[in-house]
């Protein structure tokens, strides 16, 4: 990914254009950093699938949110706006930019507009002309810099996700109206908390030849997760017993010249050894009698309150079934019916003896059964 | 917009049955976010998509914006916090729902209304609004009667598995729906109980090839190791997405106690909705003594009529004279029947998976006498 690339992010450029005071505050020339939601590169994914056959690349605008300073840009959301592009001239709908952006900001009113993206890691002139458009104090993210985020989707080929800002070139105003300078800025994949459970859905799909996974119970995952982690700690412990395989076989054997981390599959490092015992340590002795105690009154606690839901769940069914019930009476007709169960029941009709009942199960005493039935 | 009483029912009769929902993964994260942005408080949103062979699948969505209270609705309990539930319906969201269709058309993004979603914290989702929206969207003829809504359970979410679920009202609930009334009778008629309210599918999280692919390049290690300790704890590789630790966590006391603010206050429901049937019942059995007394008086009096051979009053006219009272609807005390269960249920699953993960604990720590 692109974190392959090396550069040196040391400070992004200032805008051009003077900018009014309300604004000052807004301008620095600290770093950018950019923190890419996977909602957005999953929408820019999905909108690579649905471009037309005959486009090359498709554009869209990234929705996001920028922290006070202006330093810190979340891209969160985006969406697609449709484009031409030809040899000679590229056409942005401009229109449907600014009815999507309105329509997005009514759903989602604390994000703004940070930037555009592009399904190519091309950056051409018409990059340039796009990019001028987005960071324009008119219709773009002025004085802020616009983000532009290529993603590459040739098949075949890693997707790469690249973060752009842009500085003004040109001496002329014309020059500079359809050219700049892409710098590259450091970026981030970040998830939230709340995003976890379904990333973790959607990348258990990952190995699956469908391509699908069921969403899971709460027992299935405890499972899975139990699973995994003894999985994780046989490959430890296989890379631990490998290690140290290799160093007694170094030592019963001096004459070998091979170090003792060739013959181990990976190499011996002394970081994650540390860790690892670090990790160990951290395992807390505690007195037999405080746990049992602990363990017996939580278990106690969720024994009950799941015996409590299931006896309520048990009344209301029952009492339901009750309220429910057609009342069975020798070939009469519906009036004569329930006026032979109002007699029954205390006083009220046949449904409603039944639904009578059901507040008393409830409470748990169940006194009127006996009287219906 | 308006519920078409007169839907046709052939329509459904060579439509194969709904066999599931597949949702997109893009669709999952969307809501995710959407729901997680105004938790603790409502979102709803359209899901769009098409149908294939009976699964539906849902491949894109978007948000509908919080509406404004307009007086015009029928509900006079409206307070800030279920706004958000009556957009689907809304007018003003009406528009907003077809202008984003139209511009989500033009990027060949597959424009049918397949339903819409709701979020939820702990499983509080059987609600009236729920049914009323999903009863607009089956029996609209605009759009599409095979529409499902989509429940993301934001808070049982993050303890763990994601709780996605789909539901569909059953035909018993949208014909008794479409008469308006839950009486009694009714209820008999549809044979309508708590547990055939919903229709629920099982969904599924589908991923494109490129999500796919993208999802192998996240989590691939890293290529280097480590040479000191402090770069494994400062790592700034995200950590992996797959699996979750989030269900080992071993805190209790949270979930249940919610749990039972929650089953408690549904038995409060639960009694006021008995008391009224309580009230009306006394009410019915007050007008049935009174009409008794009164066919009885007239009775008396026809005697003594034909006795001095006068023409005999008409024994009707009380239905005239007396109103029985309406009976309530039940629809309220089905639902939250249905509610009762769900969270029963929920504390079911958790007890379950919190028993195991208690009892491993206790076996697997290292004690010292």
């Amino acid at each position: 990914m692109a974190d392959k690339d090396s550069f040196i992010h040391l400070a992004r450029p200032l805008p051009v254009a003077p900018v009014s005071s309300a604004y000052q505050g807004a301008i620095t020339t600290a770093p950018l950093n950019v923190v890419v939601h996977p909602q957005a590169l999953f929408s820019i994914l999905d909108h690579s699938l649905r471009r037309n056959t005959d486009q090359e690349r498709v554009i869209g605008t990234l929705l996001g949110v920028r922290s006070e300073d202006g330093t810190d840009v979340e891209i969160r959301n985006c969406f697609a706006v449709g484009h031409n592009e030809s040899q000679e001239q590229v056409e942005v709908d401009m229109d449907y930019h600014k009815t999507m952006l309105s329509l997005h900001l009514k759903a989602n009113p604390r994000e703004v507009l940070v930037g555009w993206y592009a399904t190519s890691p091309v950056l051409n002139t018409f990059s340039a002309l796009i990019q001028n458009f987005y960071a324009s104090a008119e219709t773009g993210t002025f004085p802020h810099p616009a983000v532009h985020l290529t993603l590459s989707t040739q098949p075949g080929q890693d997707i790469e996700v690249r973060t752009y800002i842009s500085s003004p070139v040109g001496l002329t105003p014309d020059r500079a109206a359809d050219s700049c300078l892409f710098l590259p800025v450091p970026h981030e994949i970040r998830y939230s908390d709340a995003e976890k459970s379904g990333l973790e859905t959607i990348a258990s799909a990952k190995n699956d030849p469908s391509r699908t996974a069921a969403a899971m119970n709460d027992v299935h995952a405890l499972e899975k997760a139990v699973s995994d982690v003894l999985d994780m700690l046989d490959r430890v412990f296989v890379y631990v017993n490998g290690i140290i395989g290799a160093l007694n076989e170094a030592e019963d054997d001096p004459a070998t010249t091979a170090p003792a981390v060739v013959i181990a599959k990976s190499p011996a490092t002394t970081a994650i050894g540390k860790f690892l015992l670090n990790t160990l340590s951290l395992a807390p002795k505690v007195s037999a009698e405080e746990v049992e105690r602990m363990f017996n009154t939580h278990i106690q606690d969720v024994l009950l309150v799941s015996y409590l839901a299931n006896t309520i769940r048990t009344q209301i069914d029952l009492g339901n079934r009750l309220a429910g019930v057609t009342f069975p009476t020798t070939g009469e007709d519906k009036g004569e019916l329930e006026e032979g169960v109002r007699e029954g029941g205390d006083g009220g009709r046949g449904g409603r003896g039944g639904r009578g009942g059901r507040g008393g199960r409830g409470r748990g005493r169940g006194r009127r059964e006996p009287i219906d039935f | 917009m308006a519920n078409n009483k007169t839907a046709p029912p052939a329509l459904e009769a060579p439509l194969v049955p709904l066999k599931g929902v597949r949702v997109d993964a893009l669709v999952a994260l969307k809501i995710i976010k959407h729901a997680s942005g105004a938790f603790p408080s409502i979102v709803t949103g359209q899901l769009l998509g098409m149908e294939v062979e009976g699964v539906i699948e849902i491949t894109h969505s978007f948000p509908f914006p919080a509406v404004e209270q307009t007086p015009t609705n029928d509900f006079g309990d409206n307070n800030a916090s279920n706004t958000a539930i009556l957009a689907p319906r809304s007018k003003s969201n009406a528009w907003y729902q077809s202008e984003m269709m139209k511009c989500l058309r033009e990027i060949n993004v597959d424009s049918n209304v397949m339903g819409w979603y709701q979020s939820t914290n702990l499983g509080n989702f059987v609600t009236k609004e729920l049914v009323e929206n999903q009863y607009y969207y089956q029996s609209s003829t605009q759009l599409n009667e095979r529409t499902v809504a989509l429940v993301y359970d934001a808070a049982r979410s993050t303890q763990g598995a994601l709780s996605i679920r789909s539901f569909r009202l059953t035909p018993q609930l949208m014909n008794a729906m479409k008469d308006g009334k839950f009486t009694t009778e009714s209820l008999q008629k549809y044979s309508l109980t708590y547990k055939e309210l919903f229709q629920e599918l099982p969904v599924t999280i589908h991923n494109s090839h490129l999500v796919n692919s993208l999802l192998h390049q996240l989590s691939s290690s890293p290529s280097t190791l480590p040479s000191f300790t402090s770069s494994l704890r400062q790592s700034t590789l995200p950590p992996p997405l797959f699996p979750n630790y989030d269900s080992l966590d071993l805190s209790i006391d949270p979930f249940l106690e919610k749990n039972c603010d929650l089953l408690l206050d549904s038995i409060e429901t639960h009694y006021t909705e008995l008391n009224n049937a309580q009230y009306y019942q006394r009410q019915l059995a007050r007008e049935h003594a009174k009409i008794t007394a009164w066919q009885q008086k007239r009775k008396a009096e026809n005697i003594s009529r034909a006795a001095l051979k006068q023409p005999p009053l008409p024994e009707d006219e009380w239905q005239k004279l007396f109103k029985l009272p309406q009976e309530p609807s039940r629809l309220e005390a089905l639902l939250n029947s249905r509610q009762i269960e769900q969270y029963a249920k929920q504390v079911d699953g958790f007890t379950a998976a919190v028993t195991a993960k208690m009892f491993a604990v206790n076996g697997g720590l290292a004690k010292i006498e």
